[in-house]
């Protein structure tokens, strides 16, 4: 199958100009037109491996990132979301504008794919079992999953852990990680070689950047994973890990508050999380060192296997 | 006219689903999208044992729909026993209106409804008691600046929206089905004595058959904002095919419409339904309208009009007719619903001085 | 006699006397403690006054009204006088 790396630059391009980037993410297709260079660049740095799609396949989502037009479009430019005519953000400074577009696509997935429990949470697989990070805001879930992710956990999910309603397997679909401020540097140095985007600064996060997933990873999202562990992470400064057993009840609570749409999958829902609680081991986890974080997740993927 | 988009085709005979190629599913989801009809298609799709024949790509993003669907259903059955639980302590029946009676009567629009608030039909001299008991029951009003307050309580045939705090579920108690202001006055009396009982629900009304789908042409017809319109109508072409199967039905309909002054609105929903989704409409019907019926020229403009702005708003059925279509009617809407100096003024408050612009006002 | 609200199919899952229960009409999810999880079974399987449901749930008249009365703001359960 051929992937965006097969296309030259310029060809790129014009597929974004005219009739849109078609491409699979795992479990979904998204078809993306926009003018505006930053998309591409982004598409082109950290997309590389994912699989074309062409003209006359299926698309889940269609993503249309647009310059904002009028006076401003001179001094300060911007970028707006349209999806199919529909506008559900606010305009963005044009320089965050491949920002936007993983923002978009997450809005989209999240808002309609109910034939998953889609839990806000990041998750990596092992040995045959996938570990589930949610991640409340200053967890530090993303540069955990960055990190793993670079000691060879394969990623499944930065920020939607897809849970298939039929049968409880965790279906893949990898996509770039976004990483801020402090954190960009961090995984540079933890992990020499990774592929960045252009840091953007002066967002509302501070400055992000997103990193390239693996070639594994990304080749592998058709394979879906068995639920093994969920581990709510929190980064406190200077701790030594801590692995604390979280009761189930409790954890059930946690992860349906975590679930974009637990309260509209009903009865299905309910389900759902209940199955998820009874197949994995649920912690809470709290960590400084990554290298400490990824030697309790090494041991938990070995006592597992 | 011109050829039907794909869309229409599907709601005209959900048939033509079954042998779709993926690319023009691509194009029937986003214009179903668009006309918030994809719940519509799968229940269509359904009824028609056709999901078997369907893609499996596609059918996912129909299974997508049918869940919202479903949660959409239990919230307004849920919400109705509420409402009902309220009124019911202030002894004033619970009537009912569009989507949730849809719903809560089974009729066949019911199930590809998504609901953003719950109508309901009070008699105007228990409005007070009304809005109380709602609020014992905790739904807040809204929170509309005076001006706002004024054109509801003054002009509106129904009171500010209100929200049940801890729900946050929408409450639209009106007492008319249309303004004070509009040139015709259907009377609301009428409405509310010929309301029928609910089976298995006590306490719970709808409008009598031929004052539903009255109901349904009048606020499609007088309505300023098509983007609901498809959706509109084809909940009516669904009523019609629904109880249009008792013959008595075609006779009482446009006795009742002449009786509450509303045959003009009916008779467009009938022309628009049988043009665009092929109704099947007894020639009886059409010539008890007649003197209702729009002189040739309005007619042809009317049609023009309508035609347009009843289509799914995606890009794909726009043509360069189709924006100003959406604001002649915008404007003919407000027309409809207020004497133009009124109009005017509202219009110059809504666009200048309104921060939050108000929900359902038209 | 106190019953369990029609329409209630009482899914649940109970670890370590904690107990969360989906509310089929409300579509809330409640989490509830061992007691209040007894009432609905008791009344699942068969409509109860409060003396039965103290004596088999081993609890005083007092706590039984006051669990039964939450519980029916929850519409988990309804009184019917048969």
């Amino acid at each position: 199958m051929l992937t965006l790396s097969s296309l030259s630059p310029a060809e790129l391009r014009h597929r974004m100009s005219i009739d849109g980037l078609r491409f699979q993410t795992g479990a979904f297709v998204a078809c993306v037109t926009s003018p505006i260079s930053h998309v591409a660049d982004g598409l082109e740095r950290l997309y590389g491996d994912y699989p074309l799609r062409d003209k006359h396949d299926f698309v889940d989502f269609y993503l249309n990132l647009v310059p904002v037009g009028g006076l401003r479009r001179w001094f300060k430019p911007q970028v707006q979301f349209d999806h199919d005519g529909l506008r559900p953000f606010q305009p963005l400074p044009h320089d965050q504008a491949f920002s936007m577009f993983e923002w978009a696509l997450n809005w989209c997935v999240s808002g309609r794919a109910h034939s998953y429990l889609i839990i806000h949470a990041a998750v990596v697989e092992k040995n045959g079992r996938a570990a589930i990070l949610p991640a409340p805001p200053g967890s530090g879930k993303s540069t955990l999953c960055a990190a793993l992710v670079s000691r060879g956990w394969r990623l499944l999910s930065d920020e939607l852990t897809l849970i298939r309603i039929q049968d409880g397997q965790v279906v893949p679909s990898p996509r770039p990680i976004s990483l801020k401020n402090g954190s960009i540097e961090l995984i540079g140095r933890y992990a020499p070689g990774t592929v960045f985007s252009r840091p953007v600064a002066d967002t509302a996060k501070g400055t992000i950047a997103h990193m390239r997933p693996p070639a594994d990873s990304v080749r592998r999202a058709q394979e879906t994973a068995q639920p093994g562990w969920i581990v709510f992470p929190r980064y406190v400064a200077n701790a030594a890990p801590a692995l604390i057993p979280l009761p189930r009840a409790r954890a059930f609570l946690k992860i349906a508050e975590n679930a974009f749409n637990y309260s509209l999958l009903g009865a299905a829902g309910f389900k759902a999380v209940g199955d998820l609680v009874e197949a994995t081991d649920i912690f809470d986890f709290s960590y400084s060192a990554l290298d400490d974080a990824v030697a309790v997740f090494e041991q938990l993927a070995g006592l597992g296997a | 006219m011109k050829p039907l988009p794909l869309l229409l085709r599907a709601l005209r005979d959900p048939r033509v689903m079954a042998g779709l190629t993926l690319p023009d599913w691509d194009l029937l989801l986003r214009q179903a999208t668009a006309a918030n009809l994809t719940v519509s298609l799968y229940h269509l799709a359904q009824e028609h044992a056709l999901l078997a024949h369907i893609p499996a790509h596609p059918r996912e993003h129909l299974l997508w729909g049918h869940v919202l669907g479903e949660r959409h259903r239990q919230a307004v059955r849920f919400e109705a026993a509420a409402i009902g639980a309220a009124l019911a302590d202030a002894g004033v029946p619970l009537i009912l209106l569009k989507g949730a009676a849809y719903v809560l009567a089974d009729l066949p629009p019911g199930p590809g409804r998504l609901f953003s608030d719950i109508d309901i039909l009070v008699p105007k001299a228990r409005l007070d008691d009304v809005e109380n008991v709602l609020k014992l029951y905790g739904w807040a009003g809204s929170h509309l600046d005076a001006y706002d307050q004024r054109y509801y309580r003054q002009w509106m045939h129904e009171i500010p929206p209100m929200q049940h705090m801890q729900r946050q579920s929408v409450l639209d108690v009106h007492h008319a089905i249309l303004p004070e202001t509009a040139a015709v006055r259907p009377d609301p009396d009428k409405l509310r004595a010929a309301a029928c009982a609910v089976p298995g629900m006590p306490g719970v009304q709808v409008l009598a058959p031929v004052d539903m789908v009255l109901h349904s042409a009048t606020h499609l017809f007088y309505d300023g904002e098509f983007d609901k319109g498809l959706r509109d109508l084809f909940d009516l072409h669904r009523l019609l095919q629904h109880f249009g199967a008792t013959p008595a039905f075609w006779d009482i309909l446009p006795r009742r419409a002449h009786e509450l002054e509303l045959a003009r609105p009916l008779f467009y929903a009938l022309r628009y339904a049988s043009l665009l989704l092929g109704t099947v409409v007894p020639d009886s019907a059409f010539h008890a309208l007649e003197s209702a019926r729009p002189g040739r020229l309005l007619l042809g403009a009317m049609d023009q009009l309508f035609e347009r702005a009843l289509l799914p708003a995606h890009a794909s059925c726009a043509d360069s007719f189709t924006a100003s279509a959406h604001f002649l009617l915008y404007m003919r809407g407000n027309w409809l619903r207020m004497p133009p100096v009124l109009l005017a003024r509202h219009l110059f408050h809504k666009a200048f001085l309104s921060k939050s612009p108000a929900s359902a006002v038209a | 006699m106190w019953r369990l609200t029609p329409g209630q199919a009482l899914a649940s899952h109970g670890w370590d006397g904690e107990y969360v229960l989906y509310n089929d009409l409300s579509g809330d999810t409640h989490l509830l403690t061992g007691m209040a999880f007894r009432i609905l079974r008791q009344v699942q399987a068969s409509p109860s006054t409060i003396v039965m449901l103290a004596q088999s749930c081993g609890a005083d008249e007092g706590e039984i009204e006051s669990l039964l009365a939450d519980l029916e703001l929850l519409a988990l359960v309804e009184y019917c006088p048969c």
